[in-house]
Formats: C-alpha cells, sequence, structure tokens
C-alpha cells in the first residue's frame, strides 16, 4: 500500500539537469531551478531532524510544504536563510551556496520565521524601517516600499503602534511585511497565516497568487485548503525524510483509486502518517 | 557601516524607548551626586579648620580638583561596576531570547557589522554617562570661581586639563566594561546570566590589585597592571601613560572581537 520508493528520488532528473547549467556560481538563469537542495542532512546531537533532503524549487514556482508537527519544516527553511548550518548536503539559492556565499543568497530571500522576529519595544514603523535599512533599501525608496509592505500586508493602521500592544494576527501581518520588504526575489514562509483573521488569508492568498511567475515561494502550512489555494507544488516530509515532492494534479493522479480521485488530505494522512 | 548605524540607531531606541537607560543614568547621578556632596562637605570642613590655623600656606595646598574631582571620578568607576552589566546585558542576549536574532542572521549584514552597531552603542552610552558626570566639575567650577563654597577664595579653580583626562579615563573604562558585557551577552540566551558573569568578571578586575599589596616583584606588578583602577588613577590624577591607553584598547579590541566570533560562531553550529 504505502509504495514511496520513487518519491525518495524527487527531483533527481531535474538534478542532472541543473548540475549542467549551473556548474560554479552565478545568477540562475530563467527557467533554472531557484532553490536546490541536495541530500541536505541536519542532526541535533543524536535526533536526526532532517535526512538526505532533496528538492528543487523552479524560478516562479509556488512551493507548499506539508509534514506533521516535527517533521522537519522550520529546520529546512532555517537552513536554506543560513541561520543554521547543514550537517551534511547542500543548498543553493539562485545558485549561490548558503553557507559559502550567505550575504548574496540573503540578498535574494525574504524570510518570515515561524515566530515574527519583532522587537516589542519598537513602533511597526520603526521596526519596518530598521528591516528596510539592513535590507539595503535605498534611503530615496524608502517611503514607498514601506508603503507597499504595508498595503500588502494591512498593516497601514497600526504603524504607530509600539508592537507590544498588537495582537497576535497583527504581530503575524507586520512579521510578513519585513519578510516583503526589498521584493526579494525568493519568499521562505513559515507557517505566514497563523493567527490571521479569514479575510486577511484571502488577501494572503490573493497576494501568494499574484506573486507566481516572478517570485519564488516556499510555504510551509498546516492547512491543506491553502495549499490548494496557491501552491502548484506541494513536498511532504515525513520524520526528516521526502516521501513526496510533485505538483497537485502528478499527486492526485499517482494516488487515484479505482473509483475516485482522493483528496490532498486524504494523500497527507496516507503519506505523512508515521 | 550603514548597517552597523542602523543597528545602533535601533539599540538606542530601545534603550531610550524604554526605562532601562533613564533608570540606570539616573541611579548613576543620584550616586555620584551623594559622593560629590561628600567630597565637597569635606573640602569644606578642611577648608575652614586650615582657616582656623591661620596658616595661609597651607590653604594653598587644598584645591577643588585633587579633593573634590578626583575622589569623584574615582569612586564613579565603582559606579560603572555596577551599572554596566545591567546595560550590556541585553545586547545580544536578548536578540536569541526573542527570536530576533533569526532575523539579524538572516538579513544581509556581517556579524561584524552586529557586532559593530552593538558596541557603537554601547559607547554611545558610556559617552552619556560620562557627559552627565561632567556636569559635577562644571558645578565646581561655576561656584567655585564665584567663591560661595569656599569661604576664603583659597585654592584654584578647576584645573580643567585633569578633569578632561579623568572623564577620558571614565569613558575608557566604561567602554572597557561594556565590551566584556558585550561578549558575554553574545554567550547566553539570558539576560541574567549575562549582567551575573559580566559582573563578576568585571568586580575581580576590579579587586585584583587588592592583593597586589601583600605581594612582591613581579607579581605585585602583575596584579597592578591587570586591575582596573590602577589605570583610571593614572587618568583621574591628570597623567596617563601609554600603557594605561593600551590596557583599556585591548579591552575594547578584545570583546568586540570575540563578540564577532561568537556570532559568527552561530553559522557553524
Ligand atoms: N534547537 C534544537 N535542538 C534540538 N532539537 C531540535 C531543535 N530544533 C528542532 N529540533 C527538533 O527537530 C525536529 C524538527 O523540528 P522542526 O521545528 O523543523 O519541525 P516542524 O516541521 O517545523 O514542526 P511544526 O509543524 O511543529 O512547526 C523536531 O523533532 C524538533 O524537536
Ligand atoms: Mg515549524
Amino acid at each position: 500500500m504505502h509504495d514511496r520508493t520513487p518519491l525518495f528520488q524527487c527531483g533527481v532528473f531535474k538534478m542532472r539537469r541543473s548540475r549542467l547549467i549551473a556548474a560554479g556560481n552565478g545568477n540562475a538563469s530563467v527557467g533554472d531551478d531557484m532553490i536546490e537542495v541536495r541530500n541536505l542532512t541536519k542532526r541535533y546531537r543524536d535526533l536526526v531532524a532532517i535526512d538526505q533532503v532533496s528538492f528543487d524549487v523552479q524560478k516562479g514556482e509556488i512551493l507548499g510544504f506539508l509534514g506533521r508537527n516535527g517533521a522537519g519544516k522550520t529546520t529546512t527553511m532555517r537552513i536554506l536563510t543560513g541561520f543554521l548550518p547543514a550537517s551534511s548536503g547542500t543548498a543553493k539559492v539562485a545558485g549561490f551556496d548558503v553557507f559559502e556565499q550567505p550575504l548574496e543568497v540573503k540578498r535574494r530571500v525574504g524570510y518570515l520565521p515561524e515566530q515574527p522576529p519583532l522587537y516589542l519595544d519598537m513602533t511597526v514603523y520603526a521596526y519596518l524601517k530598521f528591516v528596510a535599512q539592513l535590507k539595503g533599501v535605498p534611503g530615496a525608496k524608502m517611503k514607498s516600499e514601506m508603503e507597499r509592505v504595508a498595503n500588502l500586508t494591512s498593516v497601514g493602521a497600526v504603524m504607530d503602534r509600539v508592537i507590544a500592544n498588537l495582537s497576535k494576527g497583527y504581530r503575524q501581518r507586520v512579521g510578513l511585511a519585513q519578510a516583503l520588504l526589498g521584493d526579494p526575489e525568493v519568499l521562505i514562509l513559515d507557517e505566514p497565516t497563523v493567527g490571521l483573521d479569514p479575510i486577511q488569508v484571502r488577501e494572503f492568498r490573493d497576494l501568494i497568487r499574484s506573486l507566481a511567475g516572478k517570485h519564488t515561494v516556499i510555504l510551509s502550512t498546516h492547512i491543506l485548503s491553502e495549499i490548494t489555494a496557491t501552491c502548484q507544488r506541494v513536498l511532504i516530509i515525513r520524520q526528516g525524510k521526502v516521501v513526496a515532492c510533485d505538483d497537485l494534479g502528478g499527486l492526485a493522479k499517482k494516488y487515484q483509486e479505482p473509483n475516485r480521485e482522493l483528496s490532498l488530505e486524504e494523500i497527507f494522512v496516507k503519506l505523512a502518517e508515521n | 557601516m550603514r548597517n552597523a548605524l542602523a543597528i545602533a540607531r535601533k539599540e538606542l531606541s530601545i534603550y531610550f524607548t524604554t526605562p532601562t537607560a533613564y533608570a540606570v543614568f539616573c541611579g548613576m547621578t543620584f550616586i555620584a551626586g551623594m559622593m560629590f556632596l561628600a567630597a565637597l562637605g569635606y573640602f569644606q570642613s578642611m577648608s575652614l579648620q586650615f582657616l582656623s590655623y591661620q596658616q595661609p600656606q597651607l590653604l594653598e595646598h587644598l584645591n577643588l580638583t585633587d579633593m573634590v574631582v578626583y575622589p569623584l571620578l574615582r569612586n564613579v568607576g565603582v559606579i560603572f561596576l555596577f551599572m554596566t552589566p545591567f546595560l550590556a546585558m541585553r545586547l545580544v542576549a536578548e536578540e536569541k531570547r526573542s527570536r530576533t536574532f533569526e532575523l539579524l542572521m538572516t538579513v544581509p549584514i556581517r556579524p561584524f557589522e552586529i557586532m559593530l552597531g552593538k558596541y557603537l552603542a554601547a559607547l554611545a552610552l558610556m559617552a552619556v554617562a560620562v557627559g552627565l558626570l561632567g556636569l559635577f566639575p562644571a558645578i565646581v567650577s561655576f561656584f567655585g570661581s564665584s567663591g560661595t563654597i569656599m569661604s576664603s577664595g583659597a585654592g584654584s579653580p578647576i584645573e580643567w586639563s585633569t578633569v578632561f583626562s579623568g572623564l577620558i579615563g571614565l569613558f575608557l573604562v566604561g567602554g572597557a566594561m561594556m565590551a566584556v558585557g558585550l561578549f558575554v551577552s553574545s554567550l547566553t540566551e539570558s539576560v541574567v546570566v549575562a549582567a551575573l558573569v559580566t559582573f563578576v568578571v568585571l568586580l575581580v578586575m576590579w579587586i585584583l590589585n587588592w592583593q597586589a599589596g601583600r605581594m612582591e616583584g613581579v607579581a605585585r606588578q602583575v596584579l597592578d597592571y591587570l586591575s582596573m583602577p590602577t589605570h583610571l588613577d593614572a587618568f583621574a590624577k591628570g597623567a596617563p601613560a601609554l600603557k594605561d591607553v593600551v590596557y583599556f584598547a585591548t579591552f575594547m579590541i578584545l570583546g568586540p572581537f570575540l563578540t564577532e566570533r561568537a556570532i559568527e560562531a552561530h553559522r557553524w553550529a
């Protein structure tokens, strides 16, 4: 019943192609893989958090990242953003190795950590300005860039409030606004919709859909309807191992039963359950 | 540099929008004020006493710089000993605890810039502290020269070169202490641990020469050189030597350097 073997090799074919093109460093050309993860393993002492994870994300693609609690999603994203080193394996963003050339990678990646990294004593305005400065947004564009992300995440109304006094959902929005600052090519979002109200969730979906094509997005979530609404491709990990990496249609085809197609939820339960 | 300045500005804005800096500076000024009044009172009673001896040549040995400003600046070193661990404790540890460290480590800036921004903010705080303390000699000089404090007009007005040297010495003491605090803060997620460890380290540096009196020769010289008051003293007397400058510079370079290493180490493990 559980025929997972082909899935472990997800992306191997693509790997050969991209190795040929992206040998050496430099910008990924159009149609190339924006994110390349090869045999990534992370150990915390004896605990293997992720185990030989390999996948690719093409430029302009939106990848949904699924897995049960503790499966290793956050760990993978932290390695991709250069916050954590991998125990072994490599990860490349836009052709740059995240460990060897961290600045090049960080310039291109907007990251929303699992817990939004907010300075509670600052106002939203001061916070966003601070992050924009660190991301190298030029002074002349600062104001318009801050307005742009404030509109996208609807935080304009709380700009002058101290973050400590914001509700959870607003804090999440500010975290999201921070990730969007500087209009990075790649967005890595760890459970971005946690705490958002239904209307804001809808706006978030529209936002992500509007990014498709130009931006590359990896987003993790536990809400499967979010994946079907926004992503072309899903990556499912189970106890640190990739068990599926396919587009939605492909998954449905692979796991269809004689008389009907399975929903993403049913496929997830089938694949991700220990 | 732009990034370092952005971080320094952020640190300072947090220090001054929360009560931290105000509380610390108020406490410092209050205690320094008490020390100042005590020194002033002593000076006054000495002047009166000497006056009653009817020996004007004795009065010439009395001056405000040596009897009020010098002990004040020396004692303020002790206030710094208690104050800098509180100011420095949050510099890096708080970022780790509140997970904002993850932001700093994933935006395109170098660990060096993080360290530099934080240390610049720490030095700015020390500059403010020294500026506040500079008000005391200014008061002495204002009233001292107008003759209100001195019952007889005896003694000389403030020797500003000595006072400036003392204030610079204090700034260097503060900078060295903050360098220690910054490094310790970069090793832990707990601000309490950071403050405690920093305090213990600084206290040891402070009282090292208490042992020196009982020793002889090289050991004594080494202990004397290693302890902070020796060098603050040299500045407060208005005669710092190169070794005093080197002493503080060692802290102010080594602390930030090790901090940068500690932050960089996060990328590796
Ligand atoms: N700093 C750490 N030290 C030790 N173990 C850790 C550390 N961080 C994560 N882990 C472990 O690594 C595994 C993967 O954790 P991770 O946070 O990546 O899971 P996740 O997929 O993001 O889960 P969730 O859906 O709950 O967010 C877990 O077993 C976790 O306990
Ligand atoms: Mg997680």
